[in-house]
């Protein structure tokens, strides 16, 4: 069995399974956000509208706080669980919007080759040399409104030329295989041959591209918030990092080190993922 | 084709690069709101007063019209004036990119100086504690957003140790002592530049340390290398020699590729630590609404990036014999 | 490759054991150390309009009149006695003191006061025009006397010309010929980069290196060295009264005589301003001391940290500031007088206080700060918040109220239960069309993170009585360009810094500023207090001018064109042990202290002086240049015996 041998793979590659632990705490986190808020009331413990009667500003960790508040004595552990809700959304997305965008490029400039090749591959030259982080910056300024929607879709486009360059160069050699020959005798149209059999091949690189994309987006994101770029009326753990440093709290451990953790954290477990994948995907790494 | 005609034609890719670059700069600019005056809200400044102000900057004028000249002047290498600090750009870019090249060249240098030396070495232990525990770790340094990371590291090496001052380029003591020497100006500088090079770098050697390890892993199943077993050599010049050396090869590329995401660290890094680089001004042109000046600072941003790629694209070709231009 | 890890190691524990010690001066000085958070633009006094310019260059210029310092009073200041008028104050004679010096020694006559006017009125100087549109001419009579004629006389002719800036005319003539032959003339002027600026103030151009830090040095000739403010009292309780308001001001008092004295210095050899772009750099920095003053505000989250070091001091002062938020009266329902009020009644201003402010600020009632107390009146209509403040079922049912009069009606009514509030639906406008939903545009969180809290929480309470209102982040010059020039909004939160004198009453709300970049965005219109703002701004006793003041905000209160949001307290930090005499003025910023402050022991300058050999930690440097050697030489072995 393919799957199971993949696991085996996956599995004995050491660092896989600790990156799924890891990724399956923060799942665990984002789910329960909300179970916790309820539980405990909405009026007090919503991580962006919460009023708590009694603790009105900053306060260190307590049984009432398991993470102290914030400077409106909002609860801590509320907006660091609905950070991981946020963190899982954006990353996802935006690595999901650029793998594909790089995906179809990809197929398409491989695929068929001469001038679209040579057109989408100039363009994807072109990409890959600018500088993401300081384009998003300017970009982001540009348009004026800060949505977090709007960051994601400048990540999106910003960064799918790797992806694109990777299945340009796997679509290559898929399509001198002998059953895409075969597909192409039998009639097939470039669409099929492309959809049926040419995507499937490339797919288990497009997860990995996937998994490898969340990180950056995480922490691009971070960063934006940090510069002041961000999105005030979504919790994430770059936006509560602004917070600490916009209200003077740089310097609270309390406030401070669970949302760079966390970020690090997560980040950390989709890069492990994706070394685990690449062990199943790339067998020349397997060990001898 | 020869190496020059290669590099002629990387030039020209470089060139046409760099107009996109211009181009997109150009309308984002333009599209944006705010102008030199919106920082002016101030009921002492009438309409009048803005519209003098204004016109200063040519913003009067249609925008094909600003495009034209825009793309003139910048062909001139001439790229306006400041709107914050009504110098020409220029004067500004002359000041600041030194100090990006300063710190980001050692900085991406002492990085890959890390990572190619443990990459090599995990790769030779493959399977053993050490590859296990560097790659964890370095991913860690990978994911930790490194503004949070400079943050910690002045705190810890100014605050709590005093050993690494809280950043800017030099101590203003110092230089205003007209009894300094030189050379005590130079060491200066180096001391500010210590601690933004190691959270770079820290930061960033994983990307190469794995590249290494993944090359080095592809170059130990190679014929030569058990060709070499076989000879008898001795392991550590199998590994340095042969194996090394060739995996040497696909890390140049990658260094390339990832110089435009270096880019990203080193702006946050100026900005941690007050380094007056272009990597700071570009966020605090972007935040003063400050659009001439921005653009010129993305735009050698990006000649940095592309001529790095360049160097790196020719010493590929120099290093590996195989390839013909 | 093990020799290579014991190599950094060893370095880094080496670097751990470098003395680090006290920086000497450089000079044989005491330097009065300012952490900035942005150098200046330039040196051009004619180009400068921001904050951390005029914190440098705002030394070296001196102007006839002046706001004496703690109370505000208006003082001739390189003038001699107050203006001569002419009975239909078309005409004003100033005399000016004898004796004032240039540093380069040269005296400081009217010649140098027409000159600065001619270039003020010729060229349209962005800054000073709103006080010089109404300056006929400006002649010198004789080298002390100095004639005004003026087209009408606008209280702004006290508190806005005649505080202009005076510059030298022997350094500016040369340019100023230049400009004027020039293609550009404005340009060129404003693009003169004023290497070598000519100072008659307190301090004197020193040393700029771009980028790090900027130096001035005190004017040994200063004219008004030694110049002292007094202020007496009548009784003791009074003397407390103000000193209360005022932290840091009693070390000037002297209670037994019921007397403050201010003495001007300044006392210290120059002040260095050095540059930190992050606020928790600039703390950190005033926390080892390497810095004696950040010339900012900084945010209430340090004050912990700061409070620990018992050489630093925090000084809190409401700022001369206002946020507010306003209406386009062009569309509906914000046309509508009632709608607006309801919505003031529905924002608890107690909350914003006392949550989002923590306590540092004040609510406001009126656009003018409670702070400035010659012009504030403390008697406006609040929309519950006078006193203790309505609870938010009595807001939310006074707004219903409100609406219903004005004809407005829900799909779904607000119902109130005891203390409990069922949030309305669908609010439905008196001419049957259901309102829209709009936006409240607000600056994001980038360095003031409370304007857009206060925003958000307007949006829950709105949505209480239905009104389908999104507080929504947007970029500062997005809001600006929409509302300013292209007056498409709706709603928007934004803050003013404003003078002591409130023509800004007129300034905001006086009709015709409804043009593209005037103030009045919103589009307001009340005849009569465009009557009232016009005799505002026209010369006549100050009296007079309090009390239409006063009618004017009481009219903005009723209106609410406006509606006054809140103003923030700002705390700065500095340490006492260098130097001694911070103190507030009540209103703005301590920096005004700089000139009276004292170095509290000279001793401790003196001993690093002489230590200037084994000062700054030079050891530092050497340990690291070693250490740097001492890797690289390492490395290389290593990697040479690696290869081999």
């Amino acid at each position: 069995m393919r799957f199971r041998d993949s696991w085996e793979t996956f599995r004995r590659s050491r660092v896989g399974p600790i990156g799924l632990m890891i990724l399956l705490v923060f799942v665990l986190m984002a789910v329960s956000g909300p179970i916790y808020v309820y539980i405990r009331g909405e009026e007090i413990y919503h991580p962006l509208k919460g009023v708590d009667p009694v603790i009105k500003g900053v306060s260190p960790p307590s049984i009432r706080h398991p993470l102290g508040t914030d400077h409106l004595g909002r609860d801590l552990l509320a907006q660091l669980m609905y950070g991981a809700q946020t963190s899982f959304l954006i990353g996802i997305t935006a690595a999901a919007m650029a793998v594909f965008i790089g995906t179809s490029v990809g197929l398409t400039a491989g695929y068929f080759g001469g001038a679209i090749d040579n057109l989408l591959m100039r363009i994807v030259d072109i990409m890959m040399v600018l500088p993401g982080l300081p384009l998003i910056i300017i970009t982001a300024a540009a348009i004026g409104k800060q949505s977090i929607w709007i960051i994601v879709f400048l990540i999106a486009i910003l960064g799918w030329a790797g992806t694109a360059r990777v299945i340009r160069s796997q679509t290559l050699s898929l399509r001198e295989r002998p059953f895409v020959e075969a597909a192409r005798v039998a009639g097939a149209s470039d669409t099929r041959i492309i959809f049926k059999h040419i995507a499937p091949n490339v797919l288990p690189l497009t997860t990995l591209y996937l998994t490898l994309g969340i990180p950056g987006v995480i922490i691009t994101e971070a960063a934006i918030s940090f510069l002041g770029l961000g999105d005030p009326s979504k919790v994430s753990w770059g936006m509560m990092l602004q917070w600490a440093f916009t209200t003077g709290n740089t310097y609270n451990p309390y406030w401070l080190f669970p949302p760079g953790l966390c970020i690090t954290l997560m980040a950390l477990a989709f890069y492990l993922i994706g070394r685990g994948m690449e062990e199943i995907i790339n067998p020349r790494l397997r060990e001898i | 084709m020869s190496l020059a005609t290669y590099i002629i034609k990387r030039t020209i890719q470089i060139a046409i690069t760099l107009f996109v670059v211009i181009t997109i700069l150009f309308f984002l600019f333009r599209v944006m709101p705010g102008d030199p005056t919106a920082f002016l809200l101030d009921p002492k400044m009438s309409p009048e007063a803005k519209e003098i102000i204004r016109k200063q900057f040519g913003l009067d004028k249609p925008l094909y019209v600003q495009y034209v000249l825009y793309v003139r002047n910048v062909l001139k290498g001439d790229f306006g004036t400041s709107f914050y600090y009504g110098v020409p750009v220029f004067e500004r870019i002359k000041e600041l990119l030194p100090n990006t090249l300063l710190l980001w060249v050692p900085a991406i240098l002492l990085s890959y100086f890390i990572g190619i030396n443990v990459g090599r070495r995990i790769a030779w232990k493959r399977g053993s504690k050490e590859e296990y525990i560097m790659i964890v770790l370095g991913l860690f340094f990978l994911g930790m957003p490194i503004f949070w990371f400079g943050m910690i590291m002045i705190w810890l090496f100014y605050h709590e140790l005093g050993i690494f001052p809280a950043g800017g380029m030099m101590t203003p003591e110092l230089w205003l002592d007209p009894s300094t020497p030189l050379w005590k100006k130079v060491a200066d500088i180096v001391y500010h530049l210590l601690l933004p090079i190691i959270t770079l770098s820290i930061g960033g050697f994983a990307g190469s340390m794995l590249l290494m390890r993944n090359s080095m892993l592809d170059t130990l199943r190679e014929d030569y290398i058990t060709t070499a077993r076989a000879k008898g050599l001795k392991e550590s010049v199998i590994r340095d020699k042969h194996a090394a050396r060739n995996a040497m090869l696909p890390i140049v590329t990658a260094m390339s590729i990832s110089l435009a995401f270096s880019a990203g660290g080193g702006v946050l890094t100026e900005t941690i630590f007050s380094w007056p680089g272009l990597g700071r001004e570009i966020v605090q042109a972007v935040l003063n609404y400050d659009y001439p000046l921005a653009q010129a600072a993305f735009f050698y941003i990006s000649v940095i990036v592309l001529f790095a790629n360049l160097v790196a694209d020719v010493l590929y070709a120099y290093l590996d014999p195989r390839i013909k231009y | 490759m093990r020799l290579l890890y014991v190599a950094i190691l060893s370095s880094l524990i080496l670097f751990t054991l470098s003395p680090t010690q006290e920086p000497s001066y450089g000079m044989n000085s005491v330097l009065l150390k300012v952490g900035m958070q942005d150098e200046p633009k330039t040196l051009n006094p004619f180009k400068a309009s921001d904050v951390w310019t005029w914190n440098v260059i705002g030394y070296f210029y001196e102007s006839l009149y002046a706001y004496k310092p703690l109370t505000f009073e208006v003082i001739p200041w390189v003038a001699d006695g107050y203006p001569e008028f002419s009975d239909d104050y078309k005409e004003a004679i100033v005399h000016i003191k004898r004796g004032i010096k240039w540093e380069d020694g040269t005296e400081l006559t009217a010649h140098d006061v027409v000159f600065t006017a001619k270039i003020m009125m010729e060229f349209k100087i962005p800054r000073y025009w709103s006080s010089w549109e109404f300056v006929e001419s400006v002649e010198a009579l004789d080298n002390y006397t100095v004639k005004f004629k003026l087209k009408e006389c606008r209280v702004t002719f006290m508190e806005g010309t005649l505080m202009s800036i005076i510059v030298q005319k022997k350094k500016w003539e040369k340019i100023v010929d230049e400009a004027k032959r020039s293609e550009d003339p404005f340009n060129y002027l404003t693009e003169y980069k004023n290497e070598k600026p000519i100072s008659a103030g307190p301090f004197v151009f020193g040393e700029w290196k771009r980028g790090s830090y900027i130096f001035i040095k005190r004017n040994p000739n200063y004219y008004f060295s030694g110049y002292k403010f007094n202020y007496t009292f009548q009784t003791l309780e009074e003397m407390r009264e103000f000193l209360s308001s005022r932290p840091g001001l009693e070390q000037y008092a002297d209670f037994e005589e019921k007397k403050i004295t201010l003495t001007i210095g300044p006392f210290v050899d120059g002040i260095l301003y050095k540059i930190y772009r992050t606020t928790d750099a600039a703390i950190l920095a005033l926390d080892k001391g390497d810095i004696d003053y950040i010339w900012w505000p900084i945010q209430p989250g340090y004050v912990k940290l700061l409070k620990e070091n018992e050489n630093v001091s925090m000084i809190s002062t409401p700022e001369n500031g206002i946020r507010y938020l306003a209406f386009n009266l062009r569309k509906d329902p914000f046309r509508i007088k009632e709608f607006r009020q309801a919505m003031a009644y529905l924002i608890d201003k107690h909350f914003i206080r006392d949550r989002i402010l923590q306590g540092l600020g004040e609510y406001l009632c009126t656009v003018v700060p409670p702070g400035n107390k010659a012009w504030y009146n403390p008697n406006v209509k609040c929309y519950g918040d006078e006193g203790q403040g309505m609870s938010r079922a009595e807001r939310v049912r006074k707004a219903v109220e409100l609406l219903k009069k004005a004809g407005f009606s829900w799909e779904v009514e607000p119902r109130i239960e005891g203390d409990r509030i069922i949030p309305g639906k669908g609010l439905i406008m008196p001419n049957g069309e259901k309102v829209p939903e709009f936006d409240i545009l607000t600056p994001p969180a980038d360095y003031d993170p409370l304007r857009f809290e206060t925003s958000r929480r307007i949006q829950e309470w709105w949505r209480e009585v239905g009104v389908p209102v999104t507080a929504q982040p947007t970029s500062f010059a997005t809001i600006t360009q929409r509302v300013f020039k292209e007056w498409n909004f709706d709603v928007y939160v934004l803050g003013w810094r404003l003078s002591l004198l409130p023509d800004y009453l007129r300034d905001f709300f006086h009709s015709s500023q409804i043009i593209k970049d005037g103030y009045n965005p919103m589009g307001y219109y009340n005849p009569e207090l465009d009557k009232l703002a016009d005799e505002f701004v026209a010369c006549g006793p100050r009296e007079e001018k309090v009390k239409i003041a006063y009618r004017l905000q009481e009219i903005i209160a009723e209106d609410l064109p406006y509606i006054p949001l809140y103003s923030q307290s700002n705390i700065e930090a500095f340490r006492t042990d260098r130097f001694k005499g911070w103190f507030s003025q009540g209103l703005g910023s301590i920096s005004a202290s700089i000139s009276y402050l004292k170095p509290v022991n000279t001793t401790t300058s003196e001993v690093s002086e002489q230590g200037g050999e084994k000062g700054i930690g030079y050891e530092s440097y050497i340990w690291a240049l070693i250490s740097i050697l001492a890797i690289s030489l390492v490395t290389t072995l290593a990697w040479r015996r690696n290869r081999r």
